[in-house]
């Protein structure tokens, strides 16, 4: 496989784009995957980057912070580059309306794949997926790729570095918002994912008896206004229970791997999530358990899998980094990437086979 | 009347995953994550007209 990363921290976008060049060397790559900091203008980037490697398909998005081998940064640009040796073919569409059909964008990939979604092999061809992540449409977006195709799609969230104003996908040159890049790929070798979250079930169950899944608000668990039972669940107060969102999120548990549900905040007696929350659900309470240490380990299982790593794309939420340099371990983190050409940043929600939060999910090339 | 329900979600299960163990996880992920827990159903479950709504709801989506 023949993967190589990139990473520039200088701050005009010329100098980045000649400094990503300039470390491609004369890679011949036919794909590139960047994330760029919020704090480059982004019509510009996409541009930019789609003129650098005119060769190539290019996609991205703007982050909340970024991840290359080895190191958490921010301010930044990172690329991975890809050439035939790691690449057979790959297509990107884009979906440019949310509301829109999904369908419309995945009927490009059929078109260029010459065959159904319904059809690809999963083991053959990966999806890649960056959507706008002030959307709130997410769930329905990966949910409906999940309806038309065996295929895995994994992904991203768009950040902005914490502003919550604007984020943006970025495809061939232009940049989209309220919209999602989608790549099919086929890997000439094998590839696995990750889904890693640090936490771990308690007994307490929330049940969601009354629930505006579109607002992913929910106004009762187990019959109780939301706030009072989540609260009562974890022992304190209605008034202090935002302390422990970070903490203590919530989440679907099935065949013991939770998918996580973030509190974002509380409004009245209601309870607003990052995530769709639907009604009848039973959902556990979580308690954080360790993140170098978790995520060591699922690397390390995919290289056991894998026979070896030659490349990964990290989807790691926001959340997490968060807690990472509240904890002083941004660097432990980022070491663990040392050992394999990794790109990733720091997202506003994870996508794989849901849309998820607290999570990293990542894509891991043999 | 019971066992409607195991039985919508053991069709959706086969027509997807085709004996493919793999796709079979990931199916009743793609249900549990639609509100609809795959391992609470028995032929003995009573036949709950929501759920069986929304299965049926499941299975005009899929393809």
């Amino acid at each position: 496989m023949s993967i190589k990363t990139a990473f520039s921290s200088k701050t005009s976008l010329p100098e980045v784009v000649s400094d990503l060049q300039a470390q491609f060397g004369d890679f011949e790559t036919n794909l590139v995957v960047f994330f760029a900091s919020s704090s480059f203008a982004s019509d510009e980037v996409a541009g930019k980057m789609a003129e650098a490697f005119p060769q190539a398909a290019t996609l991205g998005c703007s982050t909340a912070g970024e991840i290359v081998t080895g190191r958490m940064l921010t301010n930044s640009v990172v690329a991975m580059a890809f050439d035939k040796q790691s690449i057979k073919s790959a297509k990107i569409a884009v979906l440019e309306n949310l509301s829109s059909d999904v369908g419309v964008a995945l009927n490009v990939f059929e078109q260029n794949f010459n065959r159904p979604m319904s059809e690809m092999d999963p083991k053959q061809y990966v999806g890649l997926v960056l959507i706008d992540g002030l959307s709130g449409k997410e769930e329905q977006v990966i949910d409906r790729i999940g309806d038309l195709t065996n295929v895995n799609f994994i992904g991203g969230s768009a950040g902005d570095d914490l502003k919550f104003a604007a984020t943006y996908v970025y495809a061939n040159g232009r940049s989209y918002s309220n919209a999602a890049v989608l790549a099919m790929i086929e890997p000439v070798s094998e590839f696995t994912f990750i889904k890693t979250q640090s936490f771990c079930p308690l007994s307490q169950k929330l049940v969601v008896t009354k629930a505006n899944e579109a607002a992913r608000e929910v106004l009762e668990f187990n019959n109780k206004p939301a706030a009072v039972a989540y609260a009562e669940a974890l022992g304190t107060t209605v008034a202090d229970v935002s302390n422990q969102f970070m903490h203590n999120p919530v989440g679907l548990v099935f065949e013991g791997e939770p998918f996580v549900r973030s509190p974002q905040q509380i409004k009245g007696d209601s309870m607003f999530f990052y995530c769709s929350v639907i009604e009848g659900m039973e959902l556990s309470l979580l308690e954080s358990t360790d993140i170098i240490s978790d995520t060591k380990k699922a690397i390390e299982t995919a290289r056991q899998e894998l026979s070896g790593i030659s490349g990964i794309i990290n989807f790691n939420c926001i959340l997490r980094t968060l807690e990472l340099n509240q904890k002083g371990l941004s660097d432990a983190y980022g070491e663990l990437f040392s050992g394999a050409p990794t790109i990733g940043f720091s997202t506003y929600g994870e996508q794989f086979i849901g849309h998820v939060n607290q999570t990293a999910t990542m894509l891991v090339f043999r | 009347m019971a066992g409607k329900i195991k039985q919508m979600i053991d069709t959706i299960i086969n027509q997807r995953a085709k004996d493919n163990a793999m796709l079979v996880g990931v199916i009743k992920t793609k249900l549990m994550l639609k509100g609809i827990d795959p391992g609470k159903f028995t032929l003995q479950s009573p036949d709950d007209p929501t759920i069986i709504a929304k299965l049926e709801a499941v299975i005009k989506e899929l393809k």
